[in-house]
């Protein structure tokens, strides 16, 4: 189709997530007085819809894949249209659409929900422009634009205490993050002459003395890339902002703005800083991501078995499953042919996350819309009052877990055995002991909801009401956790083309 | 023609002397200034480079950045703000209620 | 004709759609959803019985089904593999599930249980699992499998979940078992790694792979240039790890003793043909990869029968009827570990057999008491339930005489031959030698506890007014214990190897023959196959092969009877005590030696002191370890979330030198700094 449609009409996924939240505002200009929860929700979940149902449709039909033609390139090769940045973008659009929908009840009685509404689909659009990215400044800028509406998303409660702490954290944290990232870019700038991908990596093997000022560049994107993923020494705003934010953003962040500073990652590592080209300057950042992997996913899970609250352990584990992401490029080795199966698989992690992960912090949002807390303890006997529900957390818990036969297993299986193919095997034995960690806190939740006694007799009488949408996304990601399971076979063809194009 | 590593160090310096604000500095505003500092850093490496590579590039990204790092501080005093309303004051050590 | 082989799905699919019925429907069925169980499992039982007449016809089947997803390098495919051994398991399985839903209907639907949907479904999930990991062809497949009947136990074993011991066991069931799973998990992966493939049977499956490598011919990966053989008995020993904890091998067996928490029939499914038999089934699944590393075998042989006299002195203690059954489950396992580690591949899949039997038989039996003595479990309040149930007594009779290994029950042929296989393996292997020892030692203390067990439960005066008056119970009950009666009797004569050879009859070791693919069956998975691959080479005493069988058996059977005779001495009185001191009574003081009265005495309290000492080492050490790994991986959470204070300056600070430090790091990695 590509050579009937002119070619900006590949970029239509990024452009439909666009022209929704500026019909958003239109909307909320036209009818200013009112409070349109309904309307914007209806509207935003058709955006993000249509752009899922295009993306979809580019993946089926083969656009800028090698078979027809290769990747699409526009705006002079800055931007560039291919399977994994559809891949990435069907992510992106699915989990926006859950959260817009489950945001609908969460804010009920908010005073003007409206904004919610545009934030999150200009944050979506950044993502979108994000997995086209095929230049340092098109990535500088999109991430910009997931940033700054995510920091407004975080801090949306004004009025709530924690909502403003965790968007002054998330805030200064990602400002100081982004200057990094900016300047690590400006050093690699400076070494190769060069922001565009393709054109940065035929310097990099010809950098002679500036090799070390490249590694600094490269060092600090590095650390860009792990603000945006949450990785440790990068993920001090996560545990909070997740915490204090509404449930809906906490989703929102950890799930696809997750996915989107992976698809930057791999990206630039595999088309701007290829591994061999890197390697012959002395630049080791497979290094790098190795030892954020093993620390990431190792404080991620420890720090999530302690933790009392359940939104705040869903966010130390999300930042344990970075970790395990994060093995997609710390398991690479110059020239092997495993590499495109390593970085495959963890970009089904992320698929198979983005649902298992949105739905357990839906969940959470569920919980605090009924007004019972947020303590392992307050879940205590739920599932005798919302068995639905708590069936649909379980799956997510057990995913999550990597208990087979949930899609979280095989996702995770492809991801540690194409490690230890590649010849990490530490690292995939690190990751099988961080699941045997993670299992404890998961099975807790699922513990509390099915087989404790509440509190008080009296204590889930707050759950009075049943809130239709919030119930439809929750149910719809448990649906989607466990489709996965015999859906995992195109998951990962499509995800193991999408990194072979890479390499 | 100043030689481009000059660009360089300056670059680095003001880079640092941003990092150093913001590791010394409670008050949210000057974290912002020093946030300001380090993205100009970074402009300076642009501009210079572009002037070295003779390509146009640099020069239009800094334009970019400078604008993004406005948005940047538009969404920071409206955070700040509502840091005040809650808390009574902007110095960024005192939200500490959520930890561990 | 139809072929019977293509009704293998349906073995698997008909107690999961039970399952889905009791799940989806339960609540508006009669009874609970029982009745579509029951149908469900003997529809599988006549298939089964279908498809094992079809292996006996000489053939086999081994096909993959579905592939699941296909990735680069690897696939997830799901088949079935038919041989002997697994149409064998079927049967069994089937068998036992059938009629555990029976007696269920006693059980738990004449006690006016509630939640029986909840209940069924379990079952058939159980069960539907278990079959699926009885026809797997491939590693992964029963993996998978694996844990899903993993996640059912812990589902059924927390039935009540209302009350507090039950969820707790359950989880510890849980945690315990996954914690051998992920050695197994890590297992598969390797097993993958290594070979590309995870296959159980044909031309290109592992242990054919790993066969054909260690003769030099084909290439496998190993990592890091590490010599293949150790390597490969790396692999073997962490799919061990799974066993151990499915099997509940020490150390991994704390689990099993609390999992009788479950409701009783559970109990009896758990151990006699799903759960605890999946990890032995394993290992003699993937025999011909055992047999390939030597030094598996032998750490499979020491820990079988460590856990059998360890778990058996511990049986002697208890005062509840299933605490002594889990131990004896625990302690039969460990021979059947022994037996397989000794090369004795037919001997486990014997003893596996006649086990199920009749641990079945006793636990159901153990079930019809408990009934009877409204849900008291303690012996301690029994006995005299002899005359007051009759069916439920001899049944249960049968079934103790089976496991005690008396003559000619089936549990005496099958752990005869297992001992047998040790001794004549174990005269050149002092690890297996040791493993042999404490296997025979530990029969004397099986026949001790067991009968203990008997005397006290049905023999002497009612101790209570319960026992005096028990509930009755019904066909249902009754019917199931019956059919077990009786094939813990005869079941043993399938495979009369000792008769054999003292008599020189051939052709009446069945199970051998079977086993051996003599009427059907995969080339290379056959049990004269593993015998070949196998590092063993016999050994004989007393001059020759037949000498060696009658000593044999004479020793073990003498040594049943020992710890028969002294159960009897000590408990079978009318009122008897724990502590011995009465014991030998009034009248017989003339009769008897009265220093053999003291050495019973002074045993009895040894015995006591020993096992009491095991048990201290089980609660104390095995759960201390357990307990403190976890409590070491929560103090080191808690240490690493205090990192995140909550200043952002903190933060900030942290943040930059996380950067300056991988700066450095890869800054010395490439020598920029140069």
């Amino acid at each position: 189709m590509s050579s009937v449609a002119p070619a900006w009409s590949a970029l239509s996924p990024a452009l439909l997530l666009g022209l929704t939240g500026l019909a958003l505002l239109l909307v909320d200009t036209i009818r200013p007085n009112e409070r349109s929860n309904t309307s914007m929700a209806v509207v935003s979940a058709l955006g993000a819809l249509a752009s899922l149902s295009v993306t979809v449709w580019f993946v089926i039909a083969g656009t800028g894949h090698a078979d027809t033609g290769g990747a699409i390139t526009l705006l002079e090769g800055a931007v560039k249209v291919d399977t994994m940045s559809l891949f990435f973008t069907a992510i992106f659009a699915s989990v926006t659409a859950l959260v817009v929908v489950a945001a609908h009840d969460y804010f009920h009685d908010h005073q003007r929900p409206a904004a919610f509404y545009s934030l999150t689909l200009f944050a979506a659009t950044g993502m979108a422009l994000l997995a086209v990215a095929n230049s340092l400044a098109i990535v500088f800028v999109a991430l910009e634009m997931v940033s700054l509406p995510s920091y407004a998303l975080v801090a949306f409660l004004k009025k709530n205490r924690g909502s403003v702490e965790a968007g002054l954290k998330y805030f200064l944290i990602g400002a100081l993050s982004s200057a990094v990232f900016l300047f690590g870019i400006s050093l690699v700038y400076a070494a190769t002459g060069s922001l565009i991908f393709g054109e940065v990596a035929g310097q990099i093997e010809s950098l002679d003395t500036l090799s070390g000022v490249a590694g600094i560049g490269i060092v600090m994107i590095v650390g860009g890339v792990a603000f945006k993923t949450a990785s440790v020494p990068f993920h001090f705003w996560a545990p909070e902002a997740y915490e204090g934010a509404p449930a809906p953003v906490s989703a929102f962040l950890s799930s696809a703005s997750k996915a989107a500073g992976f698809v930057v990652a791999f990206r630039v590592f595999t088309e701007a800083f290829p591994l061999g080209a890197s390697l012959a300057a002395d630049i080791n950042w497979v290094l790098a991501f190795g030892v954020l992997a093993a620390v990431t996913m190792t404080l991620g899970n420890f720090a999530a078995a302690v933790q009392e609250e359940v939104k705040r352990m869903l966010a130390y584990s999300s930042i344990g499953h970075a970790g395990y992401a994060l093995i997609g490029l710390a398991a690479l080795s110059a020239g092997s042919a495993g590499n495109e199966a390593v970085m495959g698989a963890a970009m089904a992690h992320l698929l198979v996350y983005g649902f298992m992960n949105t739905g357990a912090f839906l969940f959470v949002a569920m919980a605090e819309r009924w007004g019972i807390g947020r303590t392992f303890e307050d879940y205590a006997g739920l599932a005798r009052r919302a068995p639905v529900a708590c069936t649909a957390m379980a799956v997510f818990m057990f995913s999550l877990a990597g208990l087979p036969p949930f899609a979280g297993f095989f996702s995770k299986y492809f991801l540690f055995m194409g490690a230890i193919e590649n010849g990490f095997l530490w690292l995939a034995g690190l990751g099988a002991v961080n699941s045997v960690v993670s299992l404890y806190y998961y099975s807790r939740v699922v513990r509390a909801m099915f087989l404790d006694d509440p509190a008080t007799p009296s204590a889930l009488d707050a759950i009075d009401v049943r809130p239709t949408a919030l119930y439809a996304a929750v149910v719809f990601a448990a649906v989607a956790t466990v489709l996965l399971l015999p859906g995992f076979g195109p998951v990962i063809e499509a995800a193991e083309a999408a990194a072979a194009a890479l390499f | 023609m100043v030689p481009p590593e000059w660009y360089l160090l300056l670059a680095s310096g003001v880079f640092c002397i941003g990092l150093f604000g913001i590791l010394t500095r409670s008050d949210a505003l000057y974290f912002l200034m020093s946030v300001e500092l380090m993205m100009n850093a970074a402009n300076v490496n642009f501009v210079a480079f572009s002037l070295y590579y003779g390509d146009l590039t640099g020069q239009v990204f800094a334009l970019f950045v400078i604008a993004l790092a406005a948005a940047e501080v538009a969404i920071g005093i409206g955070i700040i703000l509502v840091l005040y309303r809650n808390f009574g004051d902007i110095d960024v050590t005192v939200p500490t209620e959520m930890r561990w | 004709m139809v072929d019977a082989f293509a009704y293998v799905p349906a073995v698997v699919l008909l107690p999961f759609f039970s399952f889905l019925v009791a799940l989806g429907a339960g609540k508006y069925l009669p009874k609970g959803g029982a009745f579509g169980g029951i149908a469900a499992t003997a529809g599988s039982f006549l298939l089964s019985l279908w498809i094992a007449t079809a292996v006996a016809g000489g053939r086999a089947y081994n096909e993959t089904l579905y592939t699941w997803a296909a990735g680069d390098q690897f696939e997830l495919t799901f088949g079935a593999l038919i041989d002997p051994l697994s149409a064998l398991m079927l049967v069994i399985v089937t068998l036992v599930a059938l009629l555990v839903h029976v007696f269920s209907l006693g059980y738990m639907n004449d006690e006016g249980e509630t939640g029986l949907p909840r209940y069924y479904a379990g079952l058939g999930l159980f069960t539907a699992s278990m079959l699926g990991f009885v026809v797997a062809d491939n590693l992964l497949m029963a993996f998978m499998f694996f844990e899903l009947v993993g996640l059912c136990s812990y589902l059924l074993i927390g039935f009540h979940f209302r009350e507090p011991g039950p969820p707790s066991a359950a989880k510890k069931a849980f945690l315990v078992t996954r914690f051998g799973d992920y050695f197994f998990l890590v297992g598969v992966v390797a097993v993958f790694a290594t070979f590309g493939t995870a296959a159980f049977a044909g031309e290109g499956s592992f242990p054919a792979l790993a066969e054909a490598a260690l003769a030099g011919s084909g290439d496998v990966w190993t990592p890091g240039g590490l010599e293949l053989q150790t390597w490969l008995t790396v692999v073997g020993l962490l799919v061990l790890g799974g066993v151990v904890g499915k099997s509940a091998q020490f150390p991994l067996h704390t689990w099993l003793p609390d999992a009788m928490e479950g409701p009783t029939p559970v109990s009896a499914l758990i151990h006699a043909a799903t759960m605890v038999a999946a990890g032995v089934y394993l290992v003699a699944r993937m025999y011909g990869f055992y047999a390939l590393t030597p030094t598996t075998l032998a750490v499979i042989a020491f820990i079988g029968g460590f856990t059998a006299l360890f778990a058996a002195t511990m049986g002697v203690v208890k005062d509840e009827l299933k605490q002594v059954l889990a131990y004896s489950t625990i302690s039969q396992y460990g021979y059947m570990m022994l037996a397989l580690g000794a090369g004795g591949y037919v001997a486990a899949v014997f003893h596996l057999t006649t086990h199920a039997f009749f641990k079945a038989l006793l636990f159901l039996g153990a079930g019809s008491v408990i009934i009877a003595m409204h849900h008291n479990e303690d012996m301690w309040d029994m006995g005299g339930l002899k005359s007051r149930m009759p069916v439920t007594y001899y049944t249960f009779l049968a079934g103790s005489l089976a496991l005690a290994g008396i003559f000619p029950f089936a549990g005496f042929w099958s752990k005869d031959e297992i001992l047998y296989e040790a001794l004549v393996h174990g005269l050149n292997e002092p690890l297996l030698l040791g493993g042999y020892v404490m296997g025979l030692l530990a029969v004397p203390v099986t026949a001790f506890y067991t009968f203990r067990m008997v005397f006290l439960t049905f023999h002497g005066e009612p101790r209570t007014d319960l026992a005096a008056d028990p509930e009755p119970v019904r066909w249902n009950v009754k019917g199931p214990l019956t059919v077990l009666g009786s094939l813990a009797v005869v079941t043993g004569f399938i495979n009369m190897v000792p008769v054999q050879k003292v008599l020189g009859l051939e052709g009446i070791d069945y199970l051998h023959r079977w086993l051996d693919n003599e009427w059907g069956g995969i080339e290379g998975l056959s049990s004269h196959h593993y015998a070949d691959l196998g590092p063993y080479s016999s050994g004989y005493i007393a001059g020759g092969e037949v000498p060696t069988v009658l000593v044999g058996a004479a020793v073990s059977l003498g040594l049943a009877l020992a710890g028969l005779g002294l159960a009897w001495r000590l408990y079978n009185v009318t009122s008897p005590t724990e502590h011995t001191a009465k014991l030998g009574g009034i009248k017989d003081v003339l009769y008897n030696n009265y220093y053999l009265d003291e050495l019973q005495v002074w045993i009895a309290y040894r015995t006591e002191d020993i096992a009491g000492g095991a048990d201290t080492f089980d609660q104390g050490i095995i759960d201390g370890v357990v307990n403190g790994v976890s409590s070491v991986s929560l103090l080191g959470g808690s240490r690493v979330r205090r990192i995140q204070t909550g200043l952002v300056t903190q933060y900030a600070a942290m943040l930059t030198l996380g950067l300056i430090a991988l700066l450095v790091l890869l800054g010395v990695n490439g020598g920029w700094f140069l």
